[in-house]
């Protein structure tokens, strides 16, 4: 029965971050915050291997004092427990710093037969944590995973590669970094929902994890963060005769020598 | 702190990185060791100016030999390690970094030496903006296919050594099953036709098929065509996660343009949108546009071209 610790983001949604025109800054007065895409799979993931396998699934996050705002949301999809780190630390963190505390965190909380993390985060998308984890925590690592069976301590990952299907077979403990793919999360209900408020979550403060200064210090620093603008005609043909759309269309395409 | 190091398991990929890293290279004033499994590639590495080709062998899967690779450069107090983004190359290039308790940017677009430090531009929320990340050294960097074309051949080519490693053996492959449309590179098509949610049904894509026949064109798609529906399959999915092209011509079918489909299309000459929609974010990406039901005006239009 694997117990396992699934790791996750709250980030901002990017559907809401507006560019400003005069300075393509980044507008995101408006963005509301969300558990990352792809975490919401690894979330799910354990659920699922827990409803079929028994066991259990812990939730951990490290982020701004925001990361607050994620627990009841985490805890409706299936998590029994929820840990946070909330530090302005994370304002600027980047994979390296982010791996150090989570690793920290779990060799405190830990030891889970599985620790899972979506494949990159909506924001950053860097793409790290998971192997990054793995050579802190001296785990073996299983990325890119598009399907996943539990069985004892055996773990089997069929991994989605540009060119190939891979399955391997690791005896656990180990982590894990799933792919979208791998399962559609649930929209919880609203017993679910319910059923979160009542689940136990618990802060760890980062001083408590044993990190030296330059654990926290960020290697790589986002500099001059500008929206990217397209430089497109923007030509739209919108009358009611789709014949006479088209016949521009084709027009425009013959003059660009496309057809 | 000194060396330049790059690897991937990609043979293509190996040989771009080293246009990066001599570009490094005249700013560091540091030499280029290129780490390789294959002993095919490593004549042609240390041709094109890897100052040192050291063949790893042991083993085959390229994520085992991360361990390997680290203690590569960390002997060697490396300054910059270019590594191949591929998946498996992201694998091993995040493994390496934090063994080195390095920092580390993905999908670096561009890169120079500024202040003593890495500065790599790169994108961020899913293409929605770009900025410029600083990373102090030693440092780790991966760079997608095509990014940047090999170089030429240099003056005189490096040496070429080869060392067993371990690979990490508590991993165990059963199958390698290969993927994709043999013989068809999405990413090599000079001209593509995309389809998204629009389309209601997968006999519809019929419509968006014969548009490709009469433009000599290729079916590409949105991840929800790929991933949830399968109804094409995954490599001729655009985006963040899969495909990057860069056609002459890209005609959006009834897909409205979320940016984290955009960012693997966005640097297409001509964009075309077909959507109901005019509110839809495709439009503002897009240098022409017919704002129109998909069902009738992809006939039309294949009609039109074909004339």
């Amino acid at each position: 029965m694997p117990k396992c610790l699934v790791c996750y983001k709250w980030t901002l949604d990017e559907q809401d971050i507006k560019i400003k025109p005069e300075d393509l800054s980044l507008d995101s007065s408006r963005a509301k915050g969300k558990i990352s895409d792809f975490d919401r799979n690894a979330v799910e993931e354990a659920a699922l291997i827990v409803e079929k396998e028994g066991g259990a699934v812990e939730v951990l996050s490290y982020g701004t004092a925001a990361v607050k705002l994620s627990l009841k949301d985490v805890l409706s999809r299936g998590a029994e427990k929820a840990h946070w780190i909330a530090d302005p630390s994370a304002e600027n963190a980047d994979a390296a710093v982010t791996a150090n505390v989570l690793a920290a965190a779990i060799r405190k909380l830990g030891p889970y037969d599985l620790i899972l993390c979506g494949e990159g985060s909506s924001d950053l998308f860097n793409q790290q944590t998971a192997p990054r984890l793995a050579a802190l925590l001296g785990l073996p690592c299983l990325s890119f995973v598009q399907k996943l069976t539990v069985e004892g301590s055996t773990v089997t990952a069929t991994r989605k590669l540009e060119d190939c299907q891979e399955t391997a077979t690791v005896s656990g403990p180990v982590v894990i970094s799933v792919l979208s793919e791998i399962n559609k999360p649930r929209i919880p209900t609203l017993k679910q929902v319910l059923g979160a408020a009542k689940k136990p979550n618990e802060e760890i403060k980062i001083a408590d994890l044993g990190l030296k200064p330059e654990d926290l210090q960020p290697k790589a620093l986002r500099q001059s963060v500008k929206g990217f603008v397209m430089q497109r005609r923007n030509v739209v043909y919108k009358e009611s005769s789709a014949a006479e759309n088209v016949a521009k269309l084709t027009a425009s395409l013959a003059s660009e020598g496309l057809c | 702190m000194a060396g330049i190091f790059i690897f991937s398991e990609d043979s293509a990929l190996a040989k771009q990185l080293l246009t990066p890293a001599l570009e490094l290279k005249a700013s560091l004033a540091q030499p280029i060791t290129a780490i390789t499994l294959s002993e095919s590639d490593a004549e042609e590495l240390a041709k094109l100016g890897a100052d040192k080709v050291v063949v790893l062998t042991g083993g085959t899967w390229a994520e085992g030999f991360a361990e390997a690779i680290y203690s590569q450069i960390s002997k060697a107090e490396g300054s910059i390690l270019l590594v191949g983004g591929t998946l498996r190359g992201k694998h091993v290039a995040a493994y390496v970094a934090a063994k080195l308790n390095a920092g580390m940017t993905t999908d670096a677009k561009a890169l120079k030496i500024a202040n003593g430090k890495l500065l790599a531009t790169r994108v961020l929320y899913a293409g929605l903006a770009v900025c410029e990340e600083e990373v102090a050294l030693p440092a780790v960097a991966t760079i997608r296919a095509r990014t940047f074309l090999a170089p030429a051949p240099a003056p005189a080519a490096g040496v070429v050594e080869t060392q067993s490693a371990e690979a990490d053996s508590r991993i165990t492959i059963s199958e390698v099953i290969p993927t994709g449309d043999k013989g068809v590179d999405i990413t090599a098509a000079t001209k593509l036709v995309a389809v998204g949610r629009g389309f209601r049904r997968k006999e519809d894509l019929k419509l968006a098929e014969d548009l490709a026949g009469v433009l000599k064109a290729e079916l590409a798609c949105t991840r929800g065509i790929a991933e949830d529906e399968h109804w094409l399959p995954i490599e001729r999915y655009i985006g963040i996660s899969g495909q990057t092209v860069k056609p002459e011509l890209y005609v959006a079918a009834g897909l409205s343009g979320q940016v984290q489909h955009m960012v693997g299309c966005r640097e297409s000459k001509v964009i075309v949108a077909i959507n109901t929609d005019e509110r839809a974010p495709i439009f503002e990406a897009a240098d022409y546009g017919i704002v129109g039901d998909m069902y009738e005006v992809l006939p039309l239009l294949t009609a039109a071209l074909r004339k």
